[in-house]
C-alpha cells in the first residue's frame, strides 16, 4: 500500500465529499479542535507540573482526576484531526509538518503509556508535597515538551508543503 | 484619524516584516497558538474547579498557576500586536476581532472577579456563575478568533 493509496482511501469516502460540500464544517472543526487543545495542554499542565514538582501545592491525586479530562479533549481532537486530513488528504499526508506532527504524537502516546503502567499507581500513594520519583518527572517534562512540539507542526503545518 | 494610525502600522517595518518575511508570520502564529494553550488551559482548568471538579485541590492554589497564565497571556499580546500589524486596517473594523478583544478583556477580569469571590467566601452558587462566565467569555474569545479567518465582513 503506497501514500497514494491512502489519501485515496480517503478522498473516496462520504466524510471527504461532506467536508467539502458543507462550508462549515471546517471552521468548526477548528475550533472544536483549538478548544480540545486548551483542554488539554491545561489538563496536563496541572498534571505534569504536580508530578515536577513546580505545583506541590496541589494533592497527586486531585491532579491525576485532570487524566480523563486530557483523554476526551484528545479525542476530540483526533476526530476533528480526522476530518481535518479526509478534507484534503493529498495536502497531508505529503506535509512534512503533519508527518512529524503524527510521529509526535506517537512518541506523546508511548510517554502516556509509561507514565500510566510505570509510575502512575505509585504517584497515587504519594503524600500531599511530596515530590514525585525521577523517572516520573523525566516523564513529565517528556510531555509537556512534546505536546508544545506537536503544537509547534501543527500550526506550521500550512507552511510546510513539501 | 483611527484608519491613519492603522495604516503607519501596517505600513510600517512590523507590518512589512510580518507579511514579508519567509518565517516571520508563521514563527508569530506559532507563539500565539501555544500562548492561547497556556492562557485557556489555566483558565478553563480553574473554572472547572470552581464549577466542582476536583474539589480536593484548593482553588487559591490556581493562584500559583496564574504565573503560568501570565507568560501565555504576554506571549499573546505580543504575538497579538504583531499578528495585528499585517492587516491592521481591516482587522480592526471586523466585527469578529472586536468580539474577540471584548471576550478576552472581559475573560481576563471574570478570573480575577472569581478568584475576588472565592477569597470573600460568596455563596457556591455566585462563584459557580462566575466561573461559568468567565469559561463562556474565554470560548468565545476562541471560537471568534478562529472565526477571524472565515468571516471578515465589517
Amino acid at each position: 500500500m503506497t501514500m497514494q493509496d491512502v489519501a485515496d482511501f480517503f478522498t473516496s469516502s462520504i466524510v471527504h465529499k461532506w467536508i467539502i460540500e458543507q462550508f462549515w464544517i471546517f471552521p468548526l472543526c477548528e475550533t472544536l479542535h483549538f478548544i480540545g487543545l486548551s483542554f488539554m495542554f491545561g489538563s496536563l499542565l496541572v498534571i505534569d507540573c504536580r508530578v515536577l514538582g513546580l505545583a506541590k501545592f496541589i494533592s497527586m491525586k486531585e491532579a491525576m482526576k485532570f487524566i480523563p479530562v486530557a483523554i476526551i479533549a484528545f479525542s476530540v481532537n483526533l476526530i476533528t484531526g480526522y476530518f481535518f486530513m479526509t478534507s484534503d488528504p493529498n495536502n497531508y499526508i505529503y506535509n512534512y509538518g503533519f508527518q512529524w506532527k503524527m510521529v509526535m504524537i506517537v512518541i506523546a502516546g508511548i510517554n502516556a503509556l509509561w507514565f500510566w503502567l510505570g509510575e502512575h499507581k505509585q504517584l497515587l500513594t504519594l503524600a500531599d508535597g511530596e515530590e514525585a520519583p525521577f523517572r516520573a518527572k523525566v516523564i513529565a517534562l517528556i510531555s509537556i515538551l512534546v505536546w508544545i512540539t506537536v503544537i509547534i507542526l501543527g500550526r506550521m503545518i500550512p507552511y510546510t508543503d513539501s | 484619524m483611527i484608519m491613519d494610525l492603522l495604516l503607519w502600522y501596517e505600513n510600517g517595518p512590523v507590518g512589512v516584516f510580518e507579511r514579508e518575511s519567509l518565517w516571520g508570520y508563521p514563527a508569530i502564529l506559532t507563539s500565539h497558538a501555544i500562548g492561547m494553550a497556556t492562557v485557556l488551559g489555566v483558565a478553563f482548568t480553574l473554572c472547572m474547579r470552581v464549577l466542582g471538579f476536583a474539589k480536593g485541590i484548593s482553588i487559591q492554589a490556581f493562584d500559583k498557576l496564574f504565573v503560568m497564565g501570565w507568560i501565555g497571556f504576554f506571549i499573546n499580546l505580543v504575538s497579538g500586536i504583531l499578528l495585528f500589524s499585517g492587516s491592521a486596517s481591516t482587522y480592526f473594523f471586523q466585527w469578529t476581532f472586536q468580539l474577540k478583544i471584548g471576550a478576552i478583556l472581559f475573560g481576563g477580569v471574570m478570573l480575577k472577579v472569581v478568584m475576588n469571590s472565592v477569597r470573600a467566601n460568596n455563596s457556591e452558587l455566585t462563584q459557580k456563575f462566575f466561573a461559568a462566565l468567565c469559561m463562556t467569555s474565554w470560548l468565545v474569545g476562541v471560537i471568534t478568533g478562529r472565526l477571524m479567518a472565515y468571516i471578515t465582513a465589517s
